[in-house]
């Protein structure tokens, strides 16, 4: 038997259909007064209707918050937590603290980046989550492709599946709305790793090893050859992480630190931060990997990298890592800095160390 | 199950073919007689006009790519395009200086040239499939070829699975120039994808390194292609109906307002943002080629099929969009 959490964000998605970009804040009362119909019950239900084995035990939000797409299903169920009349992100992130307590081995979650933060705000890496995609703006590479694809997971998730991160992404609504998009990496959540049904086939797979290999792999081959009296800024993310733990020494994930002959000679840095050893040590690279789903490696994840300071390091001391279960799935790679010459100097073609002496090469797009 | 995710000929090869095969399968206590297979290379001769001792006949040519990858990639860079699918790269590593992917992209998916010249100035061995499967693509033109070949220290290996359809070869190139080595196989032209007969056209360059490799295939399989080689007839109507059908399929899938992109094979790739399009066709007993776990998310191969098989894969794709829309 699994024990599996489930909290529905009742109005994600609903800002989609009334062409609302969300239902952050006030915005939600918009979408009413618009005529919204709920997404997200749709969502869940599609998904239910789709699992197949039966030991599960649910772990539910009451209400519209979980308990009344359960209900009736046959499945078994217990509620976590109280709702008022009205749900809001309060709740989203006091029931799924409630729900780590049930020791639950996964949770699922429907809503959209905004449901994504309020998770990655209450639980941590510890526990896998499933998002199933219902909100307006999902910018996170959290999120399942489908119900479908949702309900595959359920049915073949047990305690020994592996687990990944992907990122939740911070939007700022309000530029979104104004055809701005203002991103920034938020945090991470770790999703279980279950690839596409494997089929016999005699086609070999580019992908390979398991992620968390592939991460070693890169930090294996980077470390290998960094050279001496240099110093490295490494970007956010758990590729580069794996980097810095092959050196040994810690990284902020979602932060920008500095090494220099294998000590850390700056954390959590800022652009300011950033100038100033490049100006003390004459000399900097820039290792980044790019946010999954979109490619960007600058302008979204890590805002500290400004123009700045990219045209002060150079398009030839940035190395870009990022395991092939990331960087095979994207288009290109691309950034946006907010300055055209920077964005310019930094695209064209480029090399992804991807694992051990192995490269792609991709293009980067402003 | 209607199988459009292999890339298999829809239509079978003759009575002939087949009764020679259940010969070899009548006399299957015996290895097969050298004489067959030497019949079987003066027929590959004809055929490709390569003299036969450039002729290398393999289990179907992934055996062949397997060992060519292990022998050539030692202390080269090793070089090849995503999405593509050739074994043994992972294992290859070991020996290989560097495992360089060159990621294409659509629309064109293109090779960027002058980024591949610049990468073999070092040793290396360039794996390429031409046309590319599954974007369809030819990714090298014989201008980059011939730019790639008079680069004497790196080996070039280009897979031609797709030859009978696409009608392009670099096989003329591979007398005057001993570093250009070409694969090809009998499973899709020639229908011939259950008995796995390959062959190799090697440079002089390459035929030193293959000189311990086994090329011992079952009887079966000999006499089907032996036969299958003396009645190309067959493949050659077989290959017009289904470039008729993949032209139809083509502008039926833009007419429902599906992203197809060109081909010179026996498949098709599209874009679709249908979420699970390949699980929601398989619940419907169609199976086409999810790209999703090598490649960028929303693409899919389908190979072309009998027409009735066309028809229905078009019908389910109608009726997954009406739901969606």
């Amino acid at each position: 038997m699994i024990r599996v959490g489930l909290i529905v964000n009742p109005i994600a998605g609903m800002g989609g259909s009334v062409g609302l970009k969300g239902t952050d804040g006030e915005a939600y009362k918009k979408a009413v007064e618009l005529g919204a119909k709920p997404v997200s019950s749709i969502r869940v239900r599609d998904v239910f209707s789709l699992i197949r084995r039966k030991d599960i035990l649910f772990f539910v939000a009451p209400g519209i918050m979980g308990e009344d797409y359960v209900k009736g299903t046959g499945f078994k169920y217990e509620i976590v937590g109280h709702v008022g009349e009205k749900t809001s992100a309060e709740d989203t992130k006091r029931i799924a603290k409630e729900m780590m307590e049930e020791k639950i081995d996964l949770l699922i979650f429907v809503g959209g980046d905004g449901t994504a933060r309020d998770i990655a705000d209450s639980i941590d890496l510890r526990i896998p989550v499933l998002a199933v995609p219902s909100g307006v703006k999902m910018f996170s590479s959290v999120f399942t492709l489908s119900p479908h694809a949702a309900a595959n997971i359920i049915d073949s998730f047990n305690k020994e599946t592996p687990l990944t991160e992907r990122e939740v992404m911070d939007i700022d609504e309000d530029a979104f709305r104004e055809n701005r998009l203002a991103a920034r990496l938020y945090s991470y959540l770790r999703v279980p790793r279950i690839e596409p049904l494997l089929q016999a086939s005699k086609e070999a797979s580019s992908v390979g090893k398991s992620e968390e290999a592939q991460k070693r792999e890169i930090a294996d081959y980077i470390v290998e050859n960094m050279e001496n009296d240099f110093v490295y800024f490494l970007g956010p993310g758990t590729t580069v992480k794996a980097i810095a733990d092959r050196i040994g020494v810690e990284k902020t994930l979602l932060g920008i630190d500095a090494v220099y002959n294998g000590r850390l000679i700056g954390k959590d840095l800022n652009e300011k931060g950033l100038l100033k050893i490049i100006d003390t040590y004459g000399k900097a690279e820039i290792i980044i990997t790019p946010i999954g789903g979109n490619g960007f490696i600058f302008g979204r994840g890590s805002k500290q990298f400004t123009p700045k300071v990219l045209e002060k390091i150079g398009k030839e001391n940035i190395i870009v890592v990022g395991t092939k279960a990331k960087v095979l799935k994207l288009e290109c790679l691309r950034v946006d800095t907010g300055d055209a010459d920077v964005d310019r100097m930094l695209s064209g073609p480029v090399k992804v160390v991807a694992g051990y002496k192995e490269e792609v090469i991709m293009e980067v797009r402003a | 199950m209607i199988r459009l995710d292999l890339n298999e000929n829809p239509y079978s090869p003759p009575k002939e073919v087949i009764d020679e095969a259940k010969k070899g399968l009548s006399e299957v206590r015996r290895y097969c007689d050298p004489k067959y297979l030497e019949e079987l290379r003066n027929l590959i001769e004809e055929y490709t006009k390569i003299p036969k001792d450039k002729i290398v006949v393999s289990p179907g040519s992934d055996i062949i790519l397997r060992e060519m990858i292990h022998e050539f990639s030692i202390d080269r860079e090793v070089i090849t395009v995503n999405p593509s699918f050739f074994p043994a790269l992972e294992c290859a590593k070991r020996h290989a200086r560097k495992l360089v992917r060159f990621q294409l992209t659509p629309p064109e998916f293109r090779l960027n040239s002058e980024v591949l010249m610049q990468e073999i100035r070092d040793p290396s061995l360039i794996i390429i499939d031409n046309p590319n499967n599954p974007t369809g693509v030819e990714v090298l033109d014989r201008d980059l070829i011939i730019k790639i070949l008079e680069n004497t220290n790196s080996l070039l290996l280009v897979d031609e699975a797709y030859y009978e359809f696409s009608l392009k070869t670099s096989s003329g190139l591979i007398n005057d120039f001993d570093n250009l080595a070409i694969t090809r196989t009998l499973d899709k032209g020639f229908s011939l994808a259950g008995l796995r007969v390959g062959y190799l056209l090697a440079g002089e360059k390459f035929r030193e390194g293959l000189s311990d490799f086994i090329t011992f295939l079952p009887r079966p399989s000999v006499y089907a292609a032996i036969t299958a080689l003396k009645n190309r007839d067959y493949m050659r109507e077989n290959v017009e109906k289904i470039i008729r059908e993949r032209k139809r399929l083509m502008n039926e899938l833009k007419e429902l307002g599906i992203e197809a992109f060109p081909s010179s094979t026996n498949f098709i790739l599209i874009r679709s943002d249908v979420v699970g399009l390949s699980g929601r066709l398989r619940s419907k007993g169609i199976a086409i080629k999810d790209l999703s776990r090598e490649w960028i998310p929303g693409y899919y191969r389908i190979s072309i099929g009998l027409p009735e098989e066309n028809d229905l894969l078009l019908k389910s794709l109608k009726e997954l969009l009406n739901k969606e829309s």
